[in-house]
């Protein structure tokens, strides 16, 4: 499914900055935890788990849902995640393929919709996520999230998006190489070329023009409407920009408040579960210069001590 | 798919999804669908086949054993002292060889007592079945009474005729637990695949002319002129005979026997081997006396006068003479009974080291005449090369080659061993005989000992050589069996990937001997290899052009081919057995180094090719795989000539025979002489008799899958052969029952777009190697430089080259006791004791029996299984625990890793309880930065930025790059093949097709450009396949547009995971201080000699001192001021305390004087003795690098003093 569209009397950086808000950091929700508690399938857990986490799930009213770092509760709880429960146990001997339908909601959640598997194929299916063999099954828990494609590609509501200007080259940007022919060579997208106006023979070279007029063709994986995402992708846009408006005025009016907006991943911080900030070692934090060591430095190692220094 | 039909053998290049499909779902019932990979292996399998076929390579090896002889009687008496001696005769009759069953000892198995290959790779074991010998023996002319002895158990390769897969359709092979496409060829020692690697040896029965100057150094008068032939007997093991030319004139015969050299004058051995004259000899050598060109042959008729004259000092005179002569000298090594008469022995001499081939057995008189025209002709030869006639025959190339089959050599090995066996009865016999005061071997005493007492000493376990032979590599031999090298014969099939696995099965060395000479000829790729090795294909470095592949379609003989016919069709076509003087006016005919007479060359010319046309033909009993070496007549050349080979180890090929449009089968030998025409246009009318069928021929299986090699530098394609074979792919669908000690696995593996019809044909979609990802060339973010390539993070998440590696912990109880195992032995048993305590941690990663849970997570330190000590209670027969205590096997590698499978390893018998398990671990590698990838043009790249996808470059369609290189990597490079690929996998992926990327397919009227940009200009694309894309970060668009297009990649083994080795402080060397080196132990890099000057040129002094000193061996040391010792410094002690605890002062000894009471207490300090000092209080702390006091140590051992000056 697709939205495709254009923006006039715009400008490039504020339509390339909707082109990233709408492939990265609309929320959207899916799987971020699997509890494995049976799998004698011939997939590995993490392998089934990834899989798992790649599977569209529907995100209308994720604004319902809060943010697993914002909740208040320990883990996650119904406000902050859906529980999805995989049980599936082959006992005939055709070899049986679990399919994204098998996904059960199985929590009370914010919405009707939210969280479900996005189904689009004519026999409601799903996307095969493992196949079993007579006695093998499968049952797994996953609990989906709410996040950004920022964090992980799971969460990317669009596919592909179409983003372009100036489909005839009046300003320039490129400079086409051609063998013989450039006419013969580079294929003309004749809808878009006509709408922004074909290049007058003769026309005189501006200088100045800038590009305004911009095509999207948004492509959604099946989470959100693509349309919703261009909506979605404007309000979180204009969000962010009021953050950083907020910000740089400083505390007139928004005393810290959060305005609850997605988050990029922090590299060294707790995003990831709390890895140390780098400058730790294995062997302590302390270095042959001294800082701790009693009998000193260089003397001892957290192998023990060595044969000099120290020891006198 | 109806089920009567037969399965289609037939690939093209399409993607044959839903068929290959099918072909995994319902593996065939009736036959492989891959038969071309059977095919590859053969040479492996058939040589095996051929060892223990009847009337194989094994009976003819015992035939040429015989029968041994032994005398009664103390061999160091005196001779009068012994009588009349009686003789024991021993000999081997038959030879059996089973298939690998369970032992007797084996109660439990009833019905099915087969032991699979696949429970020998998971039980680590060897699969092996036993093998038994019949043996005859006879006292004097008595009767032979028979036995059977079991030898123990040998090795069994894959597939052959003694393993249990031999035949099995692919159903059965599935659920045998192998792969549906197991090809077998190798050999399962110790849980690990081996296989015997071929090795390229001279070619068999064929003289050849060699000049080296090594030859000098066999004596005074040696020239550098020699003739050499590789004489092969029927069992294919092998005698070298070579003869020397002296400076006088003389020809000297030399051969090696049990590694020692021999050299005798020719002129004896032929006088030995037929009643002859000296004129004969003459004519042989020279020419018959009436004929062409004597008058010239004033060089050669000189030196044939010299050799009769000279030899007259021998004054042997007859035939029985000579032989006795020879007899008496060779009699010790040949080792013969002591009893046989010096002639017998000359004859056994003759028999077993001249000319072998010809007759090694039962050896008439008219195989001796054979020997001696043979022996003839290689006197002419010489005499022809040392004249100049004849050039020199190139030891190096293909054409003089052949190659020494696996089977075959593991055939010879257990002739030689069954030999031994059989000499060895000797030591026994003596020893029986000395103990019992020499019976005789007729005393009823003996007829009652041999078997217990004199047979079963022997060393009867010929199976424990063979797997010696197998799991080392190792030749250990008396003869050395006339090869080069004793070491490197076997290597492990490794499963790195398929194309790892499949290439062992087609490679060839040159053999260990030639890796350290200092020339590198050996390594040139000469003209003669074309079709027959892979030019592509060998690795660089050290082994480059040693190892070699063979080309896909070159095939190797393991048998001979009937040509019973030849010599009498020779006759007819004109072939007299007289010779005239000159090379003009007659040449020699031969079949597999047997003179079957002289022709003139014209007549030698028709020869040839009527041979070729009824060999293609089928007709007069001329098999196809002859190779008809027809030598025409040149000034100089190779010497002339028609030599015919039809004996195994060959390699042959095919091509197409014009004349007939038939297939013919090309030998390396003819080969040069041929005109075979490349492609068809390229036939020239009235020259070229042979058109290749493909070009690509020539390549490897690996080689022909560089998707349009002709377009890249050759050096690029060779490159891809060597990353091919280490990429991360799949190396079987059999994973389960495999227990390497390290696999590689791509978890996202994809069948290339851009691929030759010939991967189907191999099969290759049943082992993926990469994954087609969408490349832009560009140099964008400065991450690509110098070969990096940035990966599209969004790509990487949902799962670009995502791998595992699987390995294989073996906890083994009995580790270290290799005593016998019998059931009261046992000391240590798996899982926790019993009623004993068992804490709740131990229970996370472990099962109630102490055996590590399916899919735990391990960390460094954790704990895989559990076991206790017991001893064995006979009174109730069980085992019992004493101690109480728990043990456990731990996981030490510091990366994570899941418990994949566990197996529970019993033992043969099936009584013992389980000592051994297995323990197959998981460790996920996703791509991180620093691993490698590699297009499959020898384009390598390692991942330095993992880019997020909202800032990668985006094409107009929204399109994002999976990876992005540089442009750089392409002037230099020219791997032109890698933009064709891109081009071609771009307008695949656009039209869902399969590209064909069969190289020399394209020429300059037809581009592959025009072809594909065709096709991309159909799809809405430009046609050279550029497009204008967008920053991702400004989103403005570039001001070129760039080359985008689909790649396959490979990700590579190397990763930085395994590699990376970082160090603040660590272990440390106990000697000097200094950190160890080894990644493993945590150990430091070196900052060496040229990283010291690169620093000191800086002028990063600090940076030097921290590395040299403060990262490395910083030391406090104590000193002596006044004597400047670091070695006469010591701690002292306080006096009064009770432990004698140091008071952390530091006083020189050398420097104090023994305290006489007079002094002041505070003044007094006492060393470690309890002795009383004073003074020796000038004393600094220094920092020094610890290995300065070492050095100091060291040379005070020498009596060297050092002197420190410390200041301020």
């Amino acid at each position: 499914m697709h939205a495709k569209f254009l923006v006039q009397n715009f400008n490039l950086e504020t339509a390339n900055a909707l082109r990233r808000v709408m492939l990265a950091e609309i929320p959207t929700i899916a799987i971020d935890i699997v509890e494995v508690l049976d799998n004698t399938s011939v997939l590995a857990d993490e392998f089934i788990s990834h899989r798992l986490g790649l599977i569209p799930l529907c995100a209308k009213g994720v604004e319902e849902v809060q943010y697993s770092r914002d909740c208040d509760c320990e883990g996650y709880c119904e406000l902050c995640s859906v529980v999805l429960t995989l049980n599936a146990k082959c006992t005939s001997s055709e070899i049986m393929k679990v399919y994204a339908r098998d996904l059960v909601v199985s929590t009370s959640t914010a919405n009707e919709e939210v969280g479900r598997p996005v189904i689009t194929d004519p026999e409601g299916k799903g996307s095969c996520i493992v196949k079993l063999r007579k006695g093998q099954s499968i049952h797994m828990r996953c609990i989906a999230k709410k996040g950004i494609a920022k964090e992980h590609a799971k969460w990317a509501p669009s596919a592909a998006i179409g983003f372009e200007y100036d489909p005839n080259n009046k300003l320039r940007h490129l400079d086409y190489w051609y063998e013989r022919d450039m006419k013969e060579e580079w294929p003309v997208d004749e809808e878009t070329a006509n709408i922004d106006g074909r290049e007058a023979e003769g026309e005189p070279f501006d200088y100045d023009a800038v590009p305004s007029r911009f095509f999207y063709n948004v492509e959604t994986v099946g989470g959100l409407e693509p349309d919703q995402i261009v909506h979605q992708g404007i309000k979180v846009l204009q969000r962010k920009l009021a953050e950083t408006i907020a910000a740089v005025q400083g505390g007139d009016n928004a005393d810290g408040v959060d305005f609850g907006g997605a988050q990029s991943p922090q590299m060294n911080g707790a995003g990831y579960g709390g890895q140390d900030a780098g400058f730790t070692t294995p062997y302590g934090n302390t270095s042959v210069w001294g800082a701790g060591t009693t009998n000193g430095a260089g003397g001892t190692t957290p192998y023990g001590a060595t044969p000099y220094g120290g020891g006198y | 798919m109806a089920p009567a039909a037969t399965t289609d053998t037939q690939w093209a290049t399409g993607f044959d999804t839903v068929r290959r499909q099918r072909l995994f779902q319902n593996p065939p019932k009736d036959r492989t669908a891959y038969p071309t990979l059977a095919a590859a292996v053969d040479p492996h399998i058939d040589s095996f086949n051929a060892v223990f076929a009847s009337g194989g390579l094994l009976q003819h090896g015992i035939k040429d054993i015989g029968t041994k002889v032994f005398l009664d009687s103390d061999p160091h008496a005196k001779p009068e002292d012994v009588g009349q001696q009686n003789r024991l005769h021993v000999r081997i009759q038959e030879v059996f060889f089973e298939k690998s069953v369970l032992p007797h000892t084996n109660k439990f198995a009833l019905k099915n007592r087969n032991i699979l290959p696949a429970e020998c790779r998971e039980r680590h074991a060897t699969y092996r079945g036993k093998l038994r010998a019949r043996i005859e023996w006879k006292v004097n002319n008595g009767d032979w009474q028979e036995t059977v002895r079991e030898l123990g158990y040998v090795p069994i390769m894959l597939r052959s005729n003694r393993c249990h897969l031999e035949n099995m359709t692919p159903d059965q092979l599935v659920k045998a637990k192998e792969e549906s496409e197991e090809l077998g060829g190798y050999f399962i020692v110790n849980g690990i695949e081996k296989l015997i690697r071929m090795l390229l040896v001279n070619r068999r029965n064929y003289p050849m002319a060699i000049k080296r100057g090594a030859f000098t150094n066999r004596g005074p008068g040696y020239t550098s002129y020699g003739i050499v032939i590789r004489c092969v007997r029927p069992d294919q093991t092998s005698q070298t005979n070579a003869l020397h030319y002296l400076s006088d004139g003389n020809v000297n015969l030399r051969f090696s026997w049990r590694k020692a050299e021999y050299l005798v004058p020719v002129m004896m051995v032929l006088k030995a081997l037929v009643e002859t004259n000296d004129r004969e000899i003459f004519e042989g050598i020279v020419g018959a006396a009436d004929s062409k060109g004597l008058e010239e042959k004033q060089f050669v008729t000189d030196r044939v006068e010299l050799l009769l004259r000279t030899y007259k000092v021998y004054g042997l005179h007859s035939k029985a003479k000579t032989r006795a002569y020879l007899g008496e000298k060779f009699k010790i090594i040949l080792q013969v009974p002591e009893d046989m008469s010096d002639e017998d022995a000359g004859t056994e001499f003759l028999r077993k080291i001249i000319l072998p081939h010809l007759g090694s057995y039962d050896v008439t008189e008219s195989q001796n005449t054979d020997k001696f025209r043979m022996l003839l002709f290689m006197i002419r030869k010489l005499y022809a090369l040392v004249e100049g006639e004849c050039s020199v025959d190139n030891p190096d190339a293909v054409q003089n080659q052949e190659v020494l089959l696996g089977g075959h050599l593991y055939g010879m090995i257990l002739k030689e061993r069954l030999e031994e066996w059989l000499n060895l009865l000797r030591l026994p016999l003596q020893d029986w005989g000395r103990r019992n005061d020499w019976p005789a071997f007729t005393s009823p005493d003996f007829q009652r000992d041999f078997l217990p007492k004199i047979l079963k000493r022997t060393n009867e376990n010929l199976g424990q050589a063979m797997e010696y032979f197998l799991s080392t590599g190792n030749l250990a031999s008396p003869t050395g069996l006339d090869l080069q090298q004793t070491a490197g014969f076997c290597v492990v099939a490794e499963k790195i990937n398929f194309y790892r696995f499949i290439s062992h099965f087609r490679m060839v060395h040159r053999g260990a001997f030639f890796a350290q000479l200092k020339t590198t000829t050996v390594r040139k790729l000469l003209p003669e290899s074309w079709g027959f090795l892979c030019p592509v294909h060998t690795p660089d470095g050290s082994p480059c052009g040693l190892l070699n592949h063979l080309a896909h379609k070159c095939k190797i003989a393991t048998q001979s081919v009937d040509v019973s016919a030849i010599p009498g069709l020779v006759a007819q076509l004109g072939v007299s057995s007289k010779s005239s003087a000159s090379l003009e006016a007659s040449v020699v005919v031969q079949l597999d180094g047997r003179v079957l007479g002289f022709c003139s060359p014209k007549q030698a010319k028709v020869i040839g090719d009527t041979l070729r046309y009824w060999k293609v033909e089928g007709t007069h009993g001329v098999p196809l795989e002859l190779e008809v070496g027809y030598i025409p007549n040149s000034s100089g050349g190779q010497y002339p000539g028609v030599y015919m080979f039809s004996q195994a180890a060959r390699m042959y090929r095919p091509t197409k025979y014009l004349p007939l449009n038939k297939l013919d089968y090309v030998g390396p030998f003819e080969q040069p002489f041929m005109s075979i025409a490349c492609t068809d246009p390229e036939i020239v009318s009235g020259d070229s008799t042979h058109v290749e069928y493909d070009p690509t021929n020539i390549l490897s299986i690996l080689a022909n899958m560089t998707p349009f090699s002709d377009f890249n530098q050759s050096p690029r394609n060779m490159y891809q052969c060597q990353m091919g074979k280490q990429s991360m792919g799949t190396p079987g669908t059999a994973l389960r029952y495999r227990t390497d000690n390290k696999t590689y696995r791509l978890q996202t593996g994809q069948t290339p777009v851009v691929r030759p019809p010939l991967h189907n044909e191999y099969g290759l979609d049943n082992f993926p190697n990469g994954t087609n990802a969408v490349v832009a060339v560009i140099s964008y973010t400065g991450y690509d430089m110098d070969d990096a390539m940035i990966l599209n993070k969004s790509s990487h998440e949902r799962g670009f080259g995502h791998g595992t590696i699987y390995k294989t912990k073996i906890c083994d109880l009995e580790e270290g006791n290799r005593k016998n195992r019998s059931s009261t032995s046992i000391s240590k048993l798996f899982g926790f004791v019993p009623n004993g305590l068992i804490r709740a941690a131990w229970r996370e990663k472990l099962d109630d029996d102490g055996l590590p849970l399916i899919g735990t997570e391990l960390r460094s330190g954790d704990i895989i299984a559990a076991w206790h000590t017991v001893s064995y209670d006979p009174t109730s027969g069980e085992y019992i625990n004493r101690d109480g205590q728990t043990n456990f096997f731990k996981y030490k590698e510091d990366e994570v890793a899941f418990v994949e499978e566990v197996r529970i390893i019993g033992s043969e018998s099936g009584s013992d309880p389980c000592q051994k398990i297995s323990v197959k671990l998981r460790v996920p590698r996703s791509p991180v930065i620093g691993d490698k990838f590699s297009s499959r043009h020898g384009q390598k790249g390692v991942c330095s930025q993992k880019w997020p996808s909202i800032d990668m470059p985006f094409s107009e369609s929204g399109i994002q790059p999976d990876v992005i290189i540089n442009p750089h990597a392409f002037p230099s490079r020219m791997t032109i093949g890698m933009f064709v690929e891109s081009l071609a996998g771009k307008a695949g992926a656009l039209h869902g097709i399969a590209q064909d990327s069969t190289p020399f397919r394209f020429d300059e009227q037809n581009t592959a450009v025009d072809y594909f940009g065709h096709q991309l200009m159909k799809a809405g694309y430009n046609y050279y396949g550029n497009e204008p894309m967008y920053s991702g970060i400004t989103g403005q668009e570039f001001a070129a547009d760039i080359y985008l297009g689909v790649v396959y990649y490979q990700r590579l083994r190397h990763m930085v995971n395994d590699k990376y080795q970082v160090r603040t402080t660590g272990p440390i060397n106990q000697l000097t201080g200094q950190p160890i080196k080894g990644r493993k132990k945590g150990g430091g890099i070196r900052v060496g000699e040229m990283e010291r000057d690169a620093l000191l040129a800086h002028g990063t002094a600090f940076l030097l001192q921290d590395r040299l000193m403060n990262c490395s061996d910083y030391t406090k040391a104590a000193i002596c001021r006044s004597c400047g010792s670091f070695l006469s410094t010591t701690p002292t002690v306080s006096e009064f305390e009770r432990k004698k605890r140091g008071t952390g002062a530091v006083r020189c000894r050398r420097c104090a004087k023994l305290a006489d009471g007079i002094e002041s207490k505070s003044e007094i300090w006492t060393d470690g003795n309890g002795i009383r000092f004073t003074g020796g209080d000038d004393i600094a702390v220094v920092a020094v690098p610890g290995v300065l006091k070492y050095l100091d140590v060291e040379l005070a051992s020498m009596g060297v003093r050092l002197k420190f000056q410390v200041s301020p």
